[in-house]
């Protein structure tokens, strides 16, 4: 068999909410190249699927112009046709945005449906166009079984005829990215969290936790959603507002602002502080929130300075509905008085006086409101469902719409408020780059319960599961290494501040502080009398009795060694008869974890850098890949050929995983 | 020779045509262990230990690591094991079991062979056997299975273990190992005494060549759990009393000088978790405190003797933090704790938790043991002592029990065989029974379900002794 090169190699990563994959392994390491939500479409013939929602249409006006999403063009280049219509009038179109009725075979990180599971694996690799003679290796989550590792297995050697392929575990495919040997891996998915602790680049299978339900990104969203529902927020508005850069995750004990007393003050004595280190949508945070969200289409941080609280958007949250009732109309008629009355109200507010504390911008922690751009596919869907042809949806939309385009014509004219430099850039970014088959935006303002998305108790539970986990581990003196070594990944902690907030969880519940009661005085054993002026009864070295004792003085030797009871010279202290010197296997006796750090993220891949290592695990496996398919060429068993396929068959798969 | 072209397909007889991997499963108080035969660790691992909430139409279970420990308003935390160290309630052990073969090994039951995609390389579709579609309910359709079981169980528990095995997981092959056996098997011993501490029973067992001596079996409740007890009851006369708040009780704790009352802010909870689940979130606390505090004495000659307990006092204490921030230095206390293993009258007692009995001591264990071996085999036995269990992890455990044996049997040659991997000694049974069930005589062993069907449960007293 001829040896396999780097652009021949395959990675695949399913996920429950979004699978990247990636043809070919380029000379620096770069994220993923291929990026598709797990969901496929149930086709009209039952049993077979199609990756985007197909919908009928009268009229007989050509495709759809191209969508402008990140995601659309990434597959627009691999869209099949549909077959021709077989009636005619109707023609069948592809919706690359709408989410209706679309099957998740991926739940918690289990895999429920195979049928589906496996076409979305069949059009992801279709998707890619291989080439023959392409070895794969599937990044395989912890919630899947052996014997589910063996259909995967017999699924890849048997549909794609594949001459090589390889399962890793992602936690360990984790770890390999940040290029440690030892780590304990928290995986916050869609709708799970995985602790795994890995030592000596072993996935410590027993003690893991696996699939720990209600922690993942879908919680946040939940917790978001139970929060703002009063308001009229839906599903939809909350996943979207968790993307946002506004939303964010405070370390317990912030008071939230509104509610602080004194959230003013540090604005006001050190402003320049606040400005640059808090803006927002403009830390490092931020950047890589909007570089990367999933699927936030040109998501940008619309961190506008309307704080005043208008709130034309109460009460009428739920446009699609309006929509789909006939009262289109109406709404409209109803919002263009508003907005008169409100340009109206600005006019006249110019010429009062500027508020006193406007002109610092403040991070968005202190901020009691903040608004986001939402963008609302509901309303699309069903502008479409209703048949109006391109041009009716067009025009609705356009409408409907008060995204960038809009605000850049409110700028041109004047009557807005003037906008920061992040504002004016997004905006002007977005209003290039949209046309008008975008989704339909509308501004959306938020209060304090942005910050509250883990207030349902997530953040304890994953700690929990951390404790839990690194209990479980039956080598003690692993588990402070363990402590040392957190790695935070998975797209469910992409929500700001997720990160320390759960650090900060972790140091005040599990940090074990140093104990008051072993300092140095009360160490000394209390069968030893303290030592008297006169010296009389200092312990003196009793060489008769034990034998070969140091010359050090016996109580300095006690106290210090005391704690540390590897150092101890062989043959036992003098003062402590008794004590077998059998120390050295038990030398990490004690509770854990006395320090917890997280591990610090590679530097040498400066693609990854940009965007953040919340998918480490791919690069990790582009590591691996790079080893086993290329390097060792399959020395060490990392993967599984064709021919050993073929004498073993899919149990075979055991042997050679990672 | 024909060499299979690296191309094409393999038929399907053609590979592990007969190598079928069984799943071996070892279920224990605290934990069941179970994994596939071969395999040198169980892959799965879960709590014995089982939720339930009880609500108007009838109770929800909850298993496994994860719902166990989630403070769920009215959650109860139950064990389907009696004090007896015999199932006590089948139903739930069932599904336990169940969950611990499903959740990590073998995944939900296999969907339709028709349409969960596998066969769609293949194209076209097959006949369908209604029988082989109502088979595929059930876990365990294509497995053999070895189970494990203590060496006291009931003729009644065992033709149990035999009915849940082949009516409700559908096994086509059945085989009840005693953990004691299985135990030497993981040391490479065929004959010897085993000599278990677990979670709930403390058990020694004498083997001779792959056969449990049924009458030598001794059996005591001094074990993991007992010494849990003791430490709260060690916390309970303390003066003053040592507070034990479990992890999900406290929402942050402060740092405190040692001995000082804890300064940590608490959770509150609108419909609290019922008390078996403090009780239950208090034993991991508990399980550190084993793991950074106890420790055994060593010997030579038992704590309370002569000048033992002077020169513990000499001994470096050891700190422990509990979960709301509370600290103290446990000097001499940390050896009390385990005493009772080997000296009942060491034993921490109060109204409610009584001395135990000297003869339920490990050393009294070991002698009746012994004693029902034929004299002229007890030198074979006493040279291979096989320790195994999660208990005996007790710091210096071993040190003492190597004393007690020397003691009680000066003139023979001991030898106490503790392996050293963590991992071997708290899960010896399990992989004893992955290399009995992975040898290749396993299939002369094993009970087909033809056979079953043709003998009944009862089987299971002739075959597996």
């Amino acid at each position: 068999m001829p040896p396999f090169k780097d652009e021949q190699i395959i990675i695949i990563a399913p996920g429950s909410g979004t699978t990247v994959a990636q043809l070919g392994l380029p000379e620096s390491f770069t994220p993923p190249r291929l990026r598709l939500r797990s969901c496929m479409f149930p086709a009209e013939k039952e049993g077979e699927w199609e990756p985007y929602k197909v919908r009928r249409r009268m009229d007989k006006l050509p495709e759809r112009p191209p969508a402008t999403q990140e995601e659309a063009q990434e597959i627009n280049d691999m869209k099949k046709s549909l077959g021709e219509p077989d009636e005619d009038e109707i023609i069948y179109e592809e919706d690359t945005v709408s989410e209706e009725g679309a099957v998740w075979p991926i739940q918690e990180g289990k895999i429920v449906n195979w049928p589906c599971f496996f076409a979305l694996i069949t059009h992801v690799y279709n998707a890619m166009n291989p080439p023959f003679h392409t070895p794969i290796l599937l990044i395989a989550q912890p919630a899947w079984t052996p014997r589910e590792h063996e259909k995967l297995t017999q699924f890849f050697f048997e549909k794609f005829k594949t001459p090589a392929f390889g399962l890793m575990d992602s936690a360990l495919a984790t770890s390999w990215a940040y290029g440690v040997h030892t780590s304990t891996v928290v995986d916050v998915g869609k709708g799970k969290v995985d602790v795994t602790a890995v030592s000596e680049f072993l996935p410590h299978i027993q003690g893991r936790v696996v699939a720990l339900a209600d922690c993942g990104g879908e919680a946040l969203t939940q917790g978001l959603l139970a929060k703002l529902k009063s308001k009229g927020f839906n599903r939809d508005m909350c996943e979207q507002l968790k993307k946002n850069a506004i939303c964010e995750i405070l370390p317990a004990g912030t008071p939230l602002p509104g509610t602080g007393e004194v959230s003013g003050e540090d604005t006001v004595t050190n402003p320049a502080a606040a400005a640059s280190t808090g803006a927002p949508g403009s830390g490092p945070a931020a950047a890589s929130a909007i570089g990367n969200a999933p699927r936030g289409p040109g998501a940008d941080t619309e961190v506008g300075d309307e704080a005043n609280g208008d709130d034309e958007n109460e009460g009428v949250l739920d446009v699609a509905s309006i929509v789909a009732g006939g009262k289109m109309n109406e709404y409209l008629a109803r919002k263009e008085k508003e907005k008169q009355e409100k340009a109206a109200a600005k006019k006249k507010g110019i010429e009062a006086p500027v508020p006193p504390t406007k002109p610092v911008r403040l991070p968005n922690s202190k901020r009691e409101r903040a608004t986001f751009m939402y963008e609302d596919h509901v309303l699309l869907d069903t502008l479409k469902n209703m048949n109006l042809g391109s041009k009716g949806i067009a025009e609705a939309q356009a409408a409907l719409d008060e995204g960038p385009q809009k605000k850049s014509q409110d700028a041109q004219d004047g009557t807005s408020e003037p906008k920061s430099a992040v504002d004016a850039h997004g905006s002007t970014d977005a209003a290039t780059s949209a046309s008008r088959t975008g989704p339909i935006r509308r501004e959306i303002e938020v209060g304090v319960e942005r910050f509250q998305a883990a207030s349902g108790g997530v953040l304890e539970t994953i700690a929990d599961a951390i404790h839990r986990t690194i209990s479980s581990v039956e080598e003690v003196n692993k588990r402070s290494e363990l402590w040392d070594s957190l790695i935070i990944c998975g797209n469910g902690s992409r929500i700001r501040g997720f990160k320390d907030a759960l650090m900060a969880v972790l140091q005040s519940k599990y940090l074990i502080s140093p104990s008051s009661a072993t300092i140095f005085t009360s160490e000394i054993p209390s069968n030893i009398s303290t030592p008297a002026g006169t010296g009389a009864n200092t312990p003196q070295p009793q060489l008769g009795l034990h034998g070969g004792s140091s010359q050090v003085n016996p109580l300095l030797l006690a106290a210090t060694t005391a704690q540390n009871p590897h150092l101890m010279p062989p043959g036992g202290n003098p003062l402590l008869p008794g004590m077998p010197s059998s120390h050295s296997t038990h030398s990490s006796h004690g509770q854990t974890p006395t320090s917890i750090k997280f591990v610090k993220p590679p530097e040498y891949f400066p693609e990854w850098k940009d965007v953040g290592y919340d998918e480490a695990a791919f690069l990790g496996a582009q590591v691996a890949a790079k080893v086993i398919f290329v390097v060792d060429q399959g020395q060490s068993k990392g993967y599984m050929t064709r021919p050993d396929y073929n004498d073993q068959g899919p149990t075979g798969i055991h042997d050679y995983s990672l | 020779m024909n060499i299979p072209n690296p191309s094409t397909a393999p038929n399907a007889t053609e590979y592990a045509g007969d190598e079928v991997s069984a799943i071996v499963l070892d279920p224990g108080y605290n934990t069941t262990r179970a994994g596939f035969a071969g395999e040198d660790v169980p892959k799965s691992v879960v709590p014995t230990f089982y939720g339930q909430i009880n609500s108007d139409a009838r109770p929800q279970y909850y298993f496994g690591e994860n719902a166990i420990h989630n403070p769920k308003g009215n959650l109860q935390i139950k064990n389907p094991w009696g004090s007896d160290g015999i199932v006590e309630d089948w139903e739930t052990a069932t599904k336990v079991w169940e969950y611990a073969i499903t959740s990590r090994l073998t995944g939900p039951k296999a969907g339709d062979p028709v349409k969960n995609g596998l066969n769609d390389a293949n194209g076209g579709a097959m006949d369908v056997d209604m029988e082989a579609l109502d088979n595929r309910e059930k876990p365990l359709e294509d497995s053999p299975l070895l189970m494990t079981e203590p060496g006291w169980n009931s003729t009644k528990a065992r033709e149990k273990y035999i009915e849940i095995a082949m009516e409700e997981w559908g096994t086509p092959a059945f085989y009840l190992q005693k953990t004691g056996v299985l135990a030497a098997f993981a040391s490479g011993k065929a004959s010897g005494i085993i000599i278990d501490v677990g979670a709930s029973t403390t058990s020694v067992t004498p083997v001779l060549d792959g056969m449990v001596l049924k009458k030598g079996v001794q059996k005591s409740p001094l074990a993991g759990n007992f010494v849990s007890n003791q430490i709260r009851l060690i916390f309970k006369q303390s003066q003053p009393e040592i507070p034990l708040t479990p992890h999900y009780m406290v929402a942050s704790k402060t740092q405190v000088d040692a001995g000082a009352p804890a300064q940590a802010t608490y959770k509150t909870f609108d419909v609290p978790p019922a008390d078996s689940f403090r009780q239950h979130e208090e034993e991991r606390v508990l399980t550190e405190f084993k793991e950074s505090v106890v420790e055994v004495w060593p010997g030579p000659g038992r704590f309370s003797n002569g000048t033992n307990e002077e020169i513990a006092k000499a001994q470096p204490g050891r700190p422990f933090e509990m979960p709301d921030g509370w600290n103290q230095v446990f000097g001499v206390e940390r050896y009390k704790a385990a005493e009772a293993l080997f000296d009942a009258g060491a034993a921490i007692h109060d109204a409610d938790n009584p001395r135990p009995k000297d003869d339920q001591t490990i050393p009294h264990l070991i002698k009746a043991a012994v004693q029902q071996v034929d004299a002229d085999q007890r030198p074979l036995l006493l040279s291979n002592i096989v320790v195994t269990g999660g208990s005996t992890l007790l710091y210096k455990f071993n040190d003492r029990l190597n004393y007690e044996i020397n003691a009680l049997y000066p003139s023979t040659r001991n030898k106490l065989i503790a392996p050293g991997p963590v991992v071997e000694r708290k899960y010896a049974a399990w992989i004893g029974g992955s290399i009995l069930a992975s040898l290749g005589s396993f299939h002369q062993l094993w009970i087909s379900r033809k056979e079953y069907e043709e003998h009944g449960a009862n089987i299971v007293e002739k075959r597996c002794r």
